[in-house]
């Protein structure tokens, strides 16, 4: 039904008109967005200013307000009446992977990377484990996958949990600021996986604060303040000649810190 | 002064069976509790809310009359031992449900979130993700409440149920030796709260020792 060819050129996620309030609190006010296959766009801009709230629409852990959100082919309107089905089909589609890594405390790695294959994709546990240590090699943590994650650092849990989202074979990963919790040096760690995936094809969306992932891995960057983009465009671009004051201020600040 | 315990000692079973029987109940018959008093739905989560603090505000002696001279009185002819494990066990019951709800309280909204981002169903979500982590994070609670179920087990002999304090009042109707009798009775309580407390310590040290939160 909704089988797309990588010859498709249709955007893979398509945001339109959107809104999201809280109560009486308006914390995306219209945003178009959309992404093509084997894009990455990162997303910039001060805390609070709604890249969480937007990043969580596409795969709607948040119902939005008003506009749509399409995903593959799988288009969900406001308030979603939509069925559980359809929020299922659409989330198939799409991994994520969150500041806190959010891994399963109570399963060991390989469970951790394995269940959702078997529940969700009705692969045998075998099909599965089989194909969580592929990933698991991937990300350089074979070795841990008889582990629980309290026995793993910070860094690789969130390899573990980048696994984890890819072992769906999603059409696209969202990451919120998936570095943001951890050291720098293993913040590193993260970001090469990240690279490497963006080098094999893959279409992300970034929420992210380091600026180098920004200017150099991603091909768009979106900046966001008070529930709007401010500004996008290639990313060299923005980063280094941003159109608007606004953009200019948040940019220099952060290249402060 | 052995014979003593020697007959009270048959007591011990019942208490036992009473305990474990109404934790049963009250360990299972939480769970639906507990959902229905988080559900969304308004007129279910204040009807949850309102059996709860009823049944919590009765004590459980008058609970048990009730039960048995009332539903017994009726159609229903209960046995004592079913009047007793239905109505410690439904005491049990909102017990837990408020135990697991403190539990789910704690549970990190991202374990939801990273479920439902992965497009878990929803009974794996429960059974698989969160059940797990709510029974590790209530097992201490559930530990202690079963011994305070230990206790509460006595007013089972109200109704006639034949476990360690009817025997204990029984024996001392018959010799007249009420301080040796309760003595032994209280010392029999003891020593079945004490492997309750020393095996859920283990179970909870290694869970710990695995998970490490
Ligand atoms: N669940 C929520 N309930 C109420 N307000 C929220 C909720 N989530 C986010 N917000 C508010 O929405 C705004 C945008 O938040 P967020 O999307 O997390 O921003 P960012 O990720 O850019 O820091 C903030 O003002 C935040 O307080
Ligand atoms: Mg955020």
């Amino acid at each position: 039904m909704n089988e797309t060819s990588a010859t498709d050129i249709r955007p893979l996620v398509l945001v339109e008109g959107l809104r999201k309030s809280f109560g009486s609190h308006e914390v995306l006010k219209g945003i178009d967005l959309s992404v093509q296959r084997g894009e990455i766009v990162a997303i910039i801009g001060p805390s609070g200013s709604g890249k969480s709230t937007l990043l969580r629409c596409v795969n709607q852990l948040e119902t939005h307000t008003a506009g749509t959100v399409t995903v593959a082919g799988v288009t969900i309107g406001p308030d979603s009446a939509s069925h559980d089905r359809e929020l299922q089909k659409l989330r198939r589609n799409v991994g994520m992977v969150f500041q806190s890594f959010n891994l399963f405390p109570h399963l060991n790695v390989l469970r951790n990377v394995s269940i959702a294959q078997q529940r969700v994709l009705g692969r045998s546990q075998a099909e599965a484990d089989e194909r969580s240590m592929q990933l698991l090699t991937r990300v350089g943590l074979a070795d841990k996958a008889k582990q629980y994650p309290a026995r793993c650092s910070g860094g690789q849990q969130q390899r573990i949990a980048i696994a984890r989202a890819l072992a769906l074979d999603p059409q696209i990963m969202l990451f919120d600021e998936p570095t943001s919790a951890l050291d720098p040096e293993l913040g590193l760690e993260v970001l090469a996986v990240m690279r490497e995936l963006a080098e094999g094809g893959m279409t992300m969306i970034v929420v992210t604060h380091e600026m180098h992932f920004a200017e150099d891995v991603s091909n768009r960057v979106l900046i966001m303040a008070d529930g709007e983009i401010i500004e996008q465009g290639p990313s060299r671009e923005v980063m280094q000649k941003p159109q608007t004051e606004r953009a200019r201020q948040f940019l220099s600040a952060v290249r402060d810190r | 002064m052995l014979d003593i315990l020697g007959n009270l000692v048959t007591g011990v079973p019942m208490t036992l069976f009473l305990t474990f029987g109404a934790l049963l109940v009250g360990v299972i018959l939480g769970i639906p509790i507990c959902m229905a008093r988080r559900s969304h739905h308004p007129v279910l989560s204040n009807l949850a809310a309102a059996v709860i603090v009823a049944i919590r505000s009765i004590p459980p002696l008058v609970w048990l009359f009730l039960i048995y001279f009332g539903l017994g009185s009726g159609i229903l002819r209960l046995s004592p031992l079913v009047a007793a494990l239905g109505g410690l066990g439904l005491i049990t019951a909102v017990n837990m449900a408020e135990i697991y709800r403190g539990s789910l309280a704690a549970i990190h909204a991202g374990q939801w979130e990273a479920s439902q981002a992965l497009g878990l169903p929803r009974w794996s979500r429960l059974v698989e993700i969160i059940g797990p982590q709510v029974a590790r994070i209530s097992l201490p609670a559930v530990a202690t409440y079963a011994i305070g179920l230990l206790k509460d087990t006595a007013v089972a002999s109200i109704i006639g149920v034949p476990e360690l304090a009817f025997k204990g009042t029984y024996l001392s109707q018959q010799t007249f030796k009420g301080l040796e009798i309760f003595a032994a009775v209280g010392f029999l309580y003891i020593a079945m709260s004490l492997p309750i407390a020393w095996v859920s310590r283990l179970v909870d040290a290694r869970i710990r020792q695995r998970v490490a939160q």
